[in-house]
């Protein structure tokens, strides 16, 4: 897919995918194009210099909304001769704007012309995505003085792009031109804009009143301020400091302002494909990032709160109290071909959510927050005991109604395939994943906390004791594999076990259902041989009929997936253990320029020497960007307590000296320091 | 026999409170256009009160649709957010009541939702 040799820049749910000239060509193979919205608004961009195609010298991604190309006109082997420099710079930012500038660096002057060529197919990013192009609407086209307009009707859907360019070129059905002649020396500017609309009948636009950076200069004072506000973290080898850098600027460019929250931002959860709000991929990144940026929990809780499920909905999977999973803007999902206005077909955004609002207040104190969402966690927890129980045994169960675009797997690892017996068949459905389980234990008794402390009600938080107690008990019992001494995968609606080995027995550590006794063995399968790469922990483990090293939820190493791996190790006292995820999964971020991917090949890191890329993962990808933020919070052990923050740092010895400075919470802010100690050795001698 | 737009309206004025509101303050005119003529209803939340006339007066959110459409809409026949973005509902003004309220349509008359397989029975309201 397009990860080699194009070029992107986003500002949340707005961005362009080029080729390294600048130029888009759209096919269904090659997804570049002009994004908002979930529509594409611009599939062909393509600059010529007197009828010739250009050719790229070289490419400055400045920040993350803004890019510079630097072009010649001929092929590659006359680039010695080039006697003019063509540079394009480019923004997005609520539009698009390009500035082309030419240089004339010939002694005699030049008759130049410049034309760009520019259409708009209006695809659906799902349309992109799976490749189905059979509009039902129709594309027009208006040429007027002033701008060209591309155009797409379906009723009383339109999606318009605006260009327009000064000085005022000559605009005609396929783009625009200009025919100019430069002296020696000269140079020549054009400064493009094109803005996309939404528009309604009466010619309003669907995100009016929206709060969006249109100006670079906003943008930028946008970004400083977010890293002012963020704790520094410098370290004694540069590669900590500089992935931390990294993240920080990928979640600010991955922050994404909902039409329904006026102006917030909340995580979006990844570049190309996910420029959206994902109620899972949104939680687990704000846990990932509670101690550097707080802020984005905050809005999460709260827009997720005003979207909570208030029916059934059998098209979209909604109940009564459930967090969504996917909301989308584009024609498939206004004219009901895609569930997602918004879709709710997710087991354990719910669970989620409630631990996310008690993780938030332990670390900020926002008591406000907890009161303000007490409706919405009652509702959340009726539904984790009403309406995910299929089969009135105490689990959380999925099983989707909307049989023909729904979810198949509502659990984090969603393809289709990633659930199945040791035999390597699939379940039939419905299915209970262990790792929501935990989720829920969690969620129980994280609510009692909140019910006891703040909503005034302590049989609440006794009854929700009871059951977490009961979940815990009753999950030792059916999820343990006795002969291969770990937790099942999931569990059949026979009971059966999906008797696999997979990272999924990490998350059950984060949430502390596992037993005592128990987690050392738990410790052992995670830094072992058969999940343990030396990058990171497979999904799934080797030995396993579906393993694959680059199989995308049997095989391959998810960053985010470690992250949360490593909290558990560290929550049930493996320090050692959670900095051996750590570190493997740092080591590959350096080979990543600081930027994890969403998932990398689960081949042992002797056999390769550096982390493959999975070859369709999106990047950034929000909880990938996150994973960074949470190993240095599991590495440094900090910790909310009593009202303090309590810092017990355990890192290998090549770590060397880590520093947080600022970190902010209920205690204002704090200073963490940290000095490699760990010989890791030991563990993997 | 009373249409499901007046029955919508009607439910809310004499509950005088929805729990799912209690969030919002603001006030909503829906217009309902049919040909040159348009008839309106005035939903006021106040931290989740509601009163309800038909008054035509200026709103934080005013929603414009065909008085057909509404009618699917209150009885949970069509979707509020999928026919806002089809731009078959335009909103002027605060996006945000109306999203809100959006929540208060019923469930599908035909819905079946979740089913327990072997214990109990379908959990329909």
């Amino acid at each position: 897919m397009a990860q080699n040799n194009t070029i992107r820049i986003l500002d949340g749910s707005t961005f362009v995918v080029s080729e390294d000239t600048g130029d888009i060509e759209a096919t269904p193979s090659e997804p570049t194009g002009f994004f908002s919205l979930d529509t594409r608004f611009l599939s062909t961009w393509v600059l010529t210099v007197n009828g010739e195609r250009l050719n790229p010298l070289s490419y400055d991604d400045l920040q993350y909304y803004e890019a510079r190309f630097f072009l010649v006109p001929g092929m590659a082997t006359h680039y010695v001769d080039a006697k003019l420099s063509i540079v394009r710079e480019r923004a997005v930012g609520g539009s698009f704007r390009e500035t082309i500038t030419i240089l004339n660096h010939d002694e005699k002057p030049v008759d130049l012309e410049i034309r760009m060529e520019a259409a708009s197919d209006f695809a659906d990013l799902f349309q992109v995505k799976d490749e189905i192009l059979n509009k039902k609407g129709e594309i027009y086209t208006e040429v007027e003085s002033d701008r060209l307009r591309l155009g797409y009707r379906r009723g009383n859907f339109i999606r318009e792009t605006a260009i327009s360019a000064s000085p005022a070129p000559r605009y005609d059905r396929k783009g625009f031109a200009y025919s100019i002649h430069l002296q020696p020396n000269e140079r020549w500017e054009s400064e493009i804009d094109v803005k996309t609309l939404a528009l309604s009948p009466g010619g309003r636009d669907l995100r009016m009143g929206l709060r969006s950076h249109t100006e670079r200069l906003a943008l930028q004072h946008d970004l400083e301020d977010w890293i002012a506000s963020a704790p520094k973290v410098n370290s004694q080898h540069d590669r900590i400091a500089s992935t931390y850098r990294r993240s920080l600027i990928d979640l600010a460019a991955l922050r994404f302002s909902p039409l329904s929250l006026g102006g917030a931002s909340l995580p979006a959860a990844g570049l190309p494909w996910f420029m959206t709000m994902f109620g899972r991929d949104s939680i687990l990144t704000c846990l990932q990032t509670l101690p550097f940026t707080p802020d984005l929990s905050k809005t999460t809780l709260r827009v997720l709160a005003s979207l909570q499920g208030t029916r059934f909905d059998d098209f979209r999977d909604e109940d009564p109290g459930r967090i969504l999973h996917e909301m989308r803007y584009g024609e498939t999902a206004a004219f009901e071909e895609q569930p997602h206005s918004p879709y709710y077909g997710s087991v354990d955004s719910t669970p989620l959510f409630l631990v996310l609002l008690d993780e938030y207040e332990k670390w900020s104190g926002d008591v406000g927050l907890v009161m303000e969402l007490e409706r919405e966690c009652r509702a959340a927890l009726k539904w984790i005991d009403d309406y995910a129980d299929l089969l009135g045994n105490g689990y959380i169960w999925y099983e989707r109604r909307n049989t023909d675009t729904g979810l198949e797997n509502q659990c984090w690892k969603d393809s289709w395939d990633s659930i199945s017996y040791r035999d390597g068949k699939l379940p039939p459905f419905p299915r209970a994943t262990c790792e929501v389980q935990g989720y829920a234990y969690d969620a129980k008794l994280r609510a009692a906390r909140l019910a006891r402390e703040f909503w005034g009600d302590p049989d609440f938080a006794a009854r929700l004791e009871q059951e977490a107690a009961a979940l815990k008990e009753r999950f030792n019992r059916d999820f343990w594999v006795d002969d291969g001494e770990y937790y099942a995968l999931a569990l059949d609606p026979d009971g059966r076990q999906c008797d696999v080995l997979s990272s999924n027995i990490g998350h059950l550590l984060w949430s502390g259902i596992v037993d005592e006794d128990r987690a050392g063995r738990i410790a052992e399968h995670l830094v072992g041989p058969r999940l343990f790469t030396g990058w990171g922990v497979r999904t799934l483990a080797e030995g396993e009929i579906r393993y694959n090293p680059i199989g995308y939820h049997n095989g391959t190493i998810w960053p985010f997936d470690n992250s949360f791996i490593a909290w558990g190790l560290r929550r049930y006292g493996f320090a050692e253990e959670a900095a051996v995820v750590a570190s493997g999964i740092l080591d590959a971020a350096t080979y990543f320029q600081g930027r994890l991917p969403e998932a990398f090949g689960g081949y042992p890191r002797e056999l390769t020497k550096f982390p493959v890329e999975y070859p369709t993962a999106c990047s950034p990808q929000a909880w990938s960007t996150g994973t960074p933020l949470l190993l240095l919070r599991t590495m440094l052990g900090l910790e909310p307590h009593e009202g303090h923050l309590a810092v017990e740092p355990r890192l290998p010895i090549g770590m060397g000296r880590i520093e947080v400075l600022d970190i902010p919470g209920r205690w204002g802010r704090v200073d963490a320091f940290a000095r490699g100690r760990l010989d890791m050795h030991r563990l993997t001698d | 026999m009373v249409d499901a737009t007046t029955r919508f309206f009607e439910d809310l004025d004499r509950r005088g409170y929805d729990p799912l509101l209690a969030k919002s303050s603001g006030t909503v005119r829906l217009d309902l256009h049919e040909g040159a003529h348009t008839t309106h209803w005035l939903l006021r939340v106040d931290h989740g009160r509601l009163q309800v006339s038909r008054e035509d007066l200026e709103a934080d959110t005013v929603v414009g649709t065909s008085p057909a459409l509404f009618e699917e809409l209150a009885a949970g026949r069509e979707h509020g957010v999928a026919a806002l973005l089809r731009g078959d509902m335009t909103v002027s003004g605060d996006l945000r009541l109306v999203l809100q309220m959006e929540r208060l349509f019923p469930s599908h008359p035909d819905v079946s939702g979740p089913r327990r397989r072997f214990h109990g029975h379908p959990e329909v309201q």
